[in-house]
């Protein structure tokens, strides 16, 4: 009965014993990943052999100096022994193991580095893709608005030699259109309600330059207004329509845009009278960068999610149809509406 | 005569605004305010009908000029018309009932209907101050104008300027004598804010503004439509009708 009493004690006290030195090399390893964790990761040979190195023997030696001292009963079965003694027995016994523990530490914090830096690395390359291609964006943007504003300016400047109530109002219209530009920043979508504003400002100065030669005609779904699009998407197309089109005739001109959805995607429709596609592109060396930047900016957004057909029905009757996958704004777009007195 | 104030540090948009009022004999411009302690002061000394305002000035800000006034217990108010190039204070201007919000560049036509606007406040409140808007059940008085901004500018529009309103999905469809808008907003919360003694609700998709019906007759398909002054034709529908035939027989 004592016997096997002695037995329990004993055992208790060697589970005890194998945890607390678990429990001191976490704590080392703790303390060696809070304060040299930066220089593990950038230790050379050098570093090693003159930090540590000695510092691994430094560790292992004192893991155990702690241990001794919690432990004295340790080791069993022995005649009492004086500390130094059994320091030095329980080091000859576990000193590698130490080792071996410390440096598999060493060698896992320094993977984990490598590791971190390698994420970090991959963070910014992804970074600096869409950086460049937001960098595009904003190009493939300014050009197309300065074509249009100094046609515009052109526009008003003629009217200010005839009619100055028109110049006014052309002016100020500018200014709408400058401001819904500007307001928009760098938002690469916007909702179609948005973008169908402003081809609507768009073409009323066009309405004025044309001067009743063109009539226009706007069919959106109203199940699409909250569909998002790119900004400035339909935009150079119109403008491309009365540049190479609508420009070219004297009278009955049609220019219709319609949007709707058919199941999971968007169709965008612009169909204009004119002189024709073969026509056109034969008095027009280059038809147009906006046509262009429009498919650079659907590719760069949808892939291959996308289409983009130019094609001529009859004589003279051109249309370019867009499909974009239907999307809709996550977010609820913004409320500036407000009543009283 | 009806006093004006002009408040604005750019010089020639004061001039501007000057040379824009020799359309109105009846408004005298009692001043020139450069900057927002000028007009102060100056409002102060003169006690102008009319204030228009710019809103970024060196010192303080336009609002800051209407809050030193009105913390300064002014007798009466100025009605103020805000000229800006920001559009951003256009709902802070409507909340603290300004006539309108001008935004640089604007056109004669544009000044001109602000003003008139201006001055037919200014008519109303001086012959009737105390005068009330019709209350809606729950108490709050029925809106009698709308704030929205489209197609890049900022509209105080008066809602008896509204000749019919139509939903289009998430969107209503704001139809005046001469433009359309598109509002974030639905038919329902909207109907609640006017007055059903002037708007009628014929459908589920429209409301129409009573001033503007010219007549309701019956269409070849036996369904009942509303015709506007402008010509435009709204259909309406039975379960509305009876509320029309309430209306009609008042």
């Amino acid at each position: 009965m004592r016997f096997w009493n002695e037995e329990h004690v004993m055992l208790s006290v060697l589970l005890l014993a194998w945890g607390a030195q678990f429990f001191i090399w976490g704590v080392l390893c703790w303390v060696l990943w809070w304060t040299l964790r930066s220089r593990i990761y950038s230790a050379n040979l050098k570093t090693i052999l003159t930090l540590f190195l000695p510092l691994s023997l430094f560790a292992s030696v004192l893991e155990e100096t702690i241990w001794v001292i919690l432990f004295p009963r340790l080791p069993m079965g022995r005649p009492p022994m004086p500390f130094w003694q059994r320091l030095s027995f329980h080091l000859d016994a576990e000193l590698i193991d130490s080792l071996v523990l410390f440096w598999s530490a060493f060698f896992l914090f320094r993977g984990v580095g490598y590791y971190q830096r390698y994420r970090e690395k991959e963070r910014i390359a992804s970074q600096l893709q869409s950086q460049l291609v937001q960098a595009q964006m904003r190009a493939l943007r300014m050009q197309l608005n300065p074509h249009f504003l100094f046609n515009t300016m052109n526009g008003i400047s003629s009217l200010m030699q005839t009619d100055i109530a028109a110049a006014d109002l052309m002016l100020e219209q500018l200014s709408r259109l400058l401001r819904i530009t500007l307001h928009r920043g760098e938002a690469q979508f916007i909702p179609l309600s948005d973008e169908m504003e402003f081809i609507e400002m768009y073409l009323a100065m066009q309405d004025r330059r044309f001067a009743g030669r063109v009539q226009q005609q706007m069919n959106v779904d109203p199940h699409v207004h909250d569909a998002i699009v790119p900004t400035m998407i339909l935009q150079p197309i119109v403008e491309n329509a009365y540049a190479h089109g609508l420009s070219r005739l004297s009278s009955n001109g049609l220019l219709s845009i319609d949007a709707s959805s058919q199941g999971s995607v968007l169709r965008l429709k612009v169909t204009n009278t004119g002189i024709g596609l073969r026509v056109a592109a034969q008095k027009a060396a280059s038809n147009g960068v906006g046509l262009v930047n429009v498919q650079d900016r659907l590719r760069m957004h949808y892939g291959d999610d996308h289409s983009f057909s130019i094609s001529e029905l009859e004589d003279g009757l051109v249309q370019v149809v867009l499909t974009l996958p239907l999307r809709f704004a996550e977010r609820p777009i913004e409320q500036t509406t407000g009543y009283g007195a | 005569m009806i006093q004006a104030v002009l408040a604005d540090d750019e010089v020639l948009a004061r001039q501007k605004l000057r040379q824009l009022l020799r359309e109105f004999p009846e408004i005298e411009v009692a001043g020139e305010g450069a900057t927002a302690s000028e007009t102060i002061a100056l409002v102060r000394a003169t006690k102008p009908d009319l204030l228009f305002l710019d809103v970024r000035m060196p010192d303080m800000d336009g609002f800051d000029v209407v809050g030193e006034l009105s913390a300064a217990g002014a007798p009466v108010m100025p009605s103020i018309i805000f000229t800006t190039a920001y559009d951003r204070y256009a709902l802070r201007a409507f909340e603290i009932h300004a006539v309108d919000y001008l935004l640089k560049p604007f056109t004669l036509e544009r000044f001109r209907s602000a003003t008139q606007r201006a001055l037919d406040h200014i008519r109303v409140s001086k012959q009737n101050p105390n005068a009330n808007a019709p209350k809606s059940p729950n108490g709050t008085p029925y809106t009698t104008r709308i704030v929205f901004k489209s197609k890049g500018r900022i509209l105080f529009l008066p809602v008896t300027e509204i000749c019919w309103i139509g939903a289009e999905e998430n969107y209503v469809r704001i139809c005046t004598q001469s433009e359309t808008h598109l509002l974030r907003e639905t038919m329902t919360h909207l109907e609640e804010k006017l007055d059903p003694n002037i708007f009628l609700r014929v459908h589920r998709s429209s409301i129409v503004n009573l001033q503007y019906v010219k007549e309701v007759r019956p269409e070849i398909d036996g369904e009942y439509g509303v015709h506007l002054l402008n010509g435009q034709k709204i259909p309406m529908s039975r379960t509305y009708r009876s509320k029309i035939k309430n209306w009609l027989e008042r």
